[in-house]
């Protein structure tokens, strides 16, 4: 028997996140888009604690500034892109320089700086990411996910997948399935 | 029709005999019936003649009685009595007589019990009369007498007419009952010789019908007999033998060539397991021996092989196969055949051998390839690399004539890795695994797109495919063949228009086709493929698939002269054709056809 | 992650193309720690010795004498202790079966050793920058695969 999984980043963080911050015994907030607010001081020994127990996660907290905004911004792309109300008609640049309240350019050069890539390039790798995963669940052909993606054509989105991976959708469907078959076994 | 298969049936002569015995039989019973009812008939006869006998007798005797009376009367001699005296006697003897025979018949019965009635009146009328005249000293005269004697009158007609009444019934009874018999013997012999005459001809139906089977027999019996004598023969050319083993009676039967496998004369000793087994190589006796008893309990002999060997030495391969027939009525026969299999093993033995040195060639072949692939790809990879980094490095430092000459030398370098590639591609194609598989073409053709994505966007082509069914072919090939030739059309693009590429299907059959004389299969796949690059003269219409073979220079157009090659030796592969055609500048078409398996 | 640099390995019995490899990384202004193996043995005694510092990626060479890359790759997805580290294969043989059999296998990316030095820098920075992308933005680590 095989079955796909969906989940949902964020949630599962969040919940994480609570999990491990009730451990601790203080009072916080989690305010979205991965930031959390201690109400009162924290000791430095449950703060190693802290730190420990989400490292087991790969979780990480993000000390400087700069880190929080790309974090930010990848968060607000990942929700976009797989959001599929908030990617309709609206210009990333736009959308992001509204949600962070920072200049796009801003955005885009610090995103380079911190990440080696550029937020266009971390968008599409999120679009194919995406498109893996509907690929796999398979309830969608080809034709109905460039839709659903707002790809201008089918032709776009094999060519941007495979440039982005190398291998064509149907290869990484097959190359997907014949491996599940060998881990069966 | 049907009579024909009545009479053909094989239960007709039973069935004939069957009924020719239910018709003896039948008539032996009406016989039977027909003289017994015969002689019931003259019993009947003689019975009534006896009744009338004995009636006209007891008449006779009353009469007697009468007239000795009257002749007392008249001559008063008692002499004249005698009768009168015995006639009383018989009279009652007849009457005895008379109801022991009718006492069958209730009327008869009546009228006799009536008669002897008046008989015995008449008998007392008699003793009436004489006691008168004895008394009155034989007073005939005496007006008493007169009434006495005039009564015995009455009562004698009376006595008449009742006989003759019991006569008659009689006679009337008779004749009716001899009617009926009359009716009843009248339609037998008819009936009987019908009846005969039927069973007659069933007979001769039945008997014709035997000795045409027997006739049959006899043919059928020849022809067995010539069946033998060329199953014997072909046994000889096959080099097969017969057996059977009777498994109840443990008896054998060898066919005549089954000796000669053994390398001996027919019949030139008993068949016996022991004296067979005697030919069987020393090695595989015991093999065959178990076998024997296997056969013996599962009365089934999977394949066996085995050696023996002749008087001179000569060593023969034989193999068995036996399987048990059991006959209609039960008895159980093993029937075998053994086979010379010698000279296949040296075949197949060669066979092998060839296989082995096929193999051993493949393996080269192979080795070669990845001598190709990866050996030689190594040290031009780094010929490369170091030139790159000299070239990012050392550049500065080298004279014009040095600069140039590396150029040279990256462009040579580039070249030959070009044909590496595509002779390694073409090598593949040549591979000996290969798969055929049940493929959609429709997935194949959008992968290859798929694959071309990029460069079928760039030169802003439109390409337009029929719908194709599914093919039993090679599906990585087939993805192959068009990336080829779709690749070869953006390649080749006229410099005025974009590339515009249009694929039509259709199923045809080898007939049809001009172009394909001599074809294995009768029905084909055809693609024609066409598109509206540069074009090329007719005359290189064949020349276009030949290895490294281009028909522009090198530096307008970057091919090496494989990727139509390796079309070719596609299509080949799955046993089709491939032609070309073009018209220089207008564009090319490419027409495959490929067998419908 | 505490850790400033990202951890690379490589397995290759060809002296140039290890060369290659590390003055590649050295030209790259990424920071990254790169460790060589001359054949698929060594790999597999450092890897399975109990103080490893396992690599965040492990470019594997098809072609080694001794133990092949595909033969460290069976033994890598066979051990759950691995599950971490992203495989690339770096090969000259680039069949499409070739490819296709060692991404099934398990291995994440698939490179065929390019022919100038320009073109191998971008694909290993391609590489670690995309690799990187799956450590930090939460992607599924099973679709992973790219061919260079």
């Amino acid at each position: 028997m095989k079955v796909f999984v969906k989940f949902d980043f964020n949630a599962v963080c969040a919940k994480i996140l609570s999990e491990k911050l009730d451990e601790l015994d203080v009072k916080y907030k989690i305010l979205g888009f991965g930031e959390v607010e201690f109400l009162e001081k924290l000791s430095s020994q449950k703060y190693d604690t802290f730190v420990q127990s989400l490292d087991n996660y790969h979780i990480e907290i993000v000390e400087n500034q700069k880190s929080i905004l790309v974090q930010k911004i990848k968060d607000t792309i990942v929700d976009m892109v797989f959001n599929e109300d908030a990617n309709i008609n609206v210009k990333t640049s736009a959308y992001l320089a509204d949600a962070l309240g920072h200049s796009y350019g801003y955005l885009s050069n610090l995103f380079s700086e911190v990440t080696y890539t550029s937020i266009e390039n971390f968008i599409i790798l999120q679009k194919i990411e995406y498109t893996k995963q509907l690929i796999i669940e398979g309830n969608l052909s080809l034709t109905e996910i460039a839709f659903k993606l707002n790809y201008s054509s089918v032709a776009h989105l094999s060519t941007q997948f495979k440039n982005t991976t190398g291998i064509t959708p149907s290869a990484f469907q097959r190359i997907i399935a014949k491996r599940r078959a060998i881990q069966k076994k | 029709m049907p009579l024909r298969t009545l009479y053909r049936a094989s239960w007709f002569v039973k069935a004939s005999f069957i009924i020719c015995f239910f018709v003896i039989f039948f008539v032996a019973g009406v016989t039977y019936k027909n003289m017994s009812d015969l002689s019931e008939s003259s019993e009947l006869v003689e019975h009534r003649y006896e009744i009338g006998i004995q009636l006209e007798m007891a008449m006779s005797y009353l009469k007697d009685a009468e007239t000795g009376q009257r002749g007392f009367i008249i001559t008063k001699d008692s002499v004249y009595l005698d009768p009168y005296f015995s006639g009383r006697e018989n009279i009652n003897n007849s009457l005895a007589a008379l109801k022991q025979l009718l006492q069958d018949n209730p009327t008869q019965k009546k009228s006799l019990r009536e008669l002897t009635e008046l008989i015995d009146e008449r008998l007392a009328n008699f003793q009436e009369a004489q006691r008168f005249l004895v008394q009155k000293n034989n007073d005939i005269e005496s007006p008493k007498f007169i009434p006495i004697f005039s009564k015995g009158k009455v009562l004698m007609d009376e006595i008449r007419q009742k006989i003759k009444e019991m006569t008659d019934l009689e006679s009337l009874q008779l004749h009716e009952k001899q009617k009926e018999y009359k009716n009843n013997l009248k339609l037998t012999p008819i009936f009987l010789y019908i009846i005969i005459l039927l069973t007659l001809v069933i007979m001769v139906i039945a008997y014709r019908k035997i000795m045409n089977d027997v006739r049959m027999f006899k043919i059928k019996n020849e022809q067995l007999e010539l069946f033998r004598e060329s199953a014997n023969l072909s046994e000889i050319i096959s080099k097969h033998g017969r057996w059977k083993w009777d498994i109840e009676d443990d008896s054998f039967e060898f066919s005549d060539n089954l000796y000669r496998l053994l390398g001996e004369e027919p019949h030139s000793f008993p068949p016996t397991v022991e004296n067979f087994l005697k030919y069987v190589h020393p090695d595989d006796v015991e093999k065959v021996a178990e076998q024997v008893t296997q056969m013996r309990e599962e009365k089934d002999l999977p394949f066996i092989f085995y050696r023996v060997v002749h008087k001179n030495g000569n060593i023969r391969h034989l193999k068995a196969y036996g399987r048990t027939v059991t006959n209609k009525w039960g008895k159980q026969n093993l029937l075998g055949t053994t086979t010379d299999i010698t000279d296949e093993i040296a075949n197949f033995k060669a066979l092998e051998e060839r296989n082995i040195e096929l193999e051993r060639n493949n393996r080269e072949l192979s080795a070669f390839n990845h001598v190709a692939s990866h050996d030689l790809q190594e040290p031009l990879r780094k010929i490369q690399t170091f030139l790159s980094r000299l070239e990012e490095k050392e550049e500065e430092n080298l004279s014009a004539t040095g600069v140039k000459y590396m150029s040279r030398i990256k462009n040579a370098a580039t070249r030959m890795r070009l044909l590496i590639d595509d002779l390694l591609q073409f090598s593949r194609t040549n591979k000996a695994d290969k798969i055929f598989e049940i493929s959609d073409i429709n997935v194949l053709f959008e992968e290859a797109m798929e694959d071309l994505a990029e460069k079928i966007h760039e030169k802003e082509a439109t390409i337009h495919a029929d719908s194709f069914p599914k093919m039993y072919v090679i599906p990585f090939q087939i993805q192959q063949l068009f990336i080829n030739l779709v690749g070869n059309s953006l390649k080749y693009k006229a410099e005025d228009r974009a590339p515009k590429i249009t694929i039509n299907y259709e199923k045809v059959s080898a007939e049809g086709e001009s172009l394909l004389s001599k074809t294995s299969h009768e029905n084909y796949h055809k693609i024609t493929y066409k598109d509206n690059g540069i074009g090329f003269d007719n005359e290189f219409a064949e020349k276009i698939f030949i290895l490294f073979h281009r028909l522009h220079n090198r530096n307008e157009y970057s091919g090496t002269g494989i990727g139509l090659s390796i079309c070719k030796k596609i299509v080949q592969n799955h046993r089709g054709y491939i032609f070309a055609s073009g018209e220089e500048g207008v564009g090319a078409t490419f027409t495959i056809y490929l067998p419908i398996t | 992650m505490n850790q400033d640099y990202i951890n690379i390995a490589l397995a290759d019995d060809d002296e140039d193309d290890r060369l290659f490899f590390t003055d590649a990384f050295d030209e790259l202004k990424i920071q990254t720690r790169v460790t060589t193996y001359n054949d698929g043995v060594y790999l597999m005694d450092y890897l399975n010795s109990e103080d490893a510092l396992l690599p965040n990626v492990l470019f594997l060479d098809l072609n080694m004498p001794r133990k092949t890359g595909m033969e460290c790759l069976k033994e890598i997805k066979a051990n759950p202790k691995f599950n971490d580290i992203a495989i690339a294969i770096y090969s000259t043989s680039a069949s499409e079966e070739d490819i296709e059999n060692t991404f099934i296998q398990g291995a994440n990316i698939y490179i065929k050793k390019p022919d100038s030095f320009k073109k191998l820098k971008k694909a290993l920075a391609e590489v670690v920058t995309i690799n990187w992308q799956y450590h930090t933005s939460g992607l599924n680590k099973d679709n992973f695969l790219l061919r260079l």
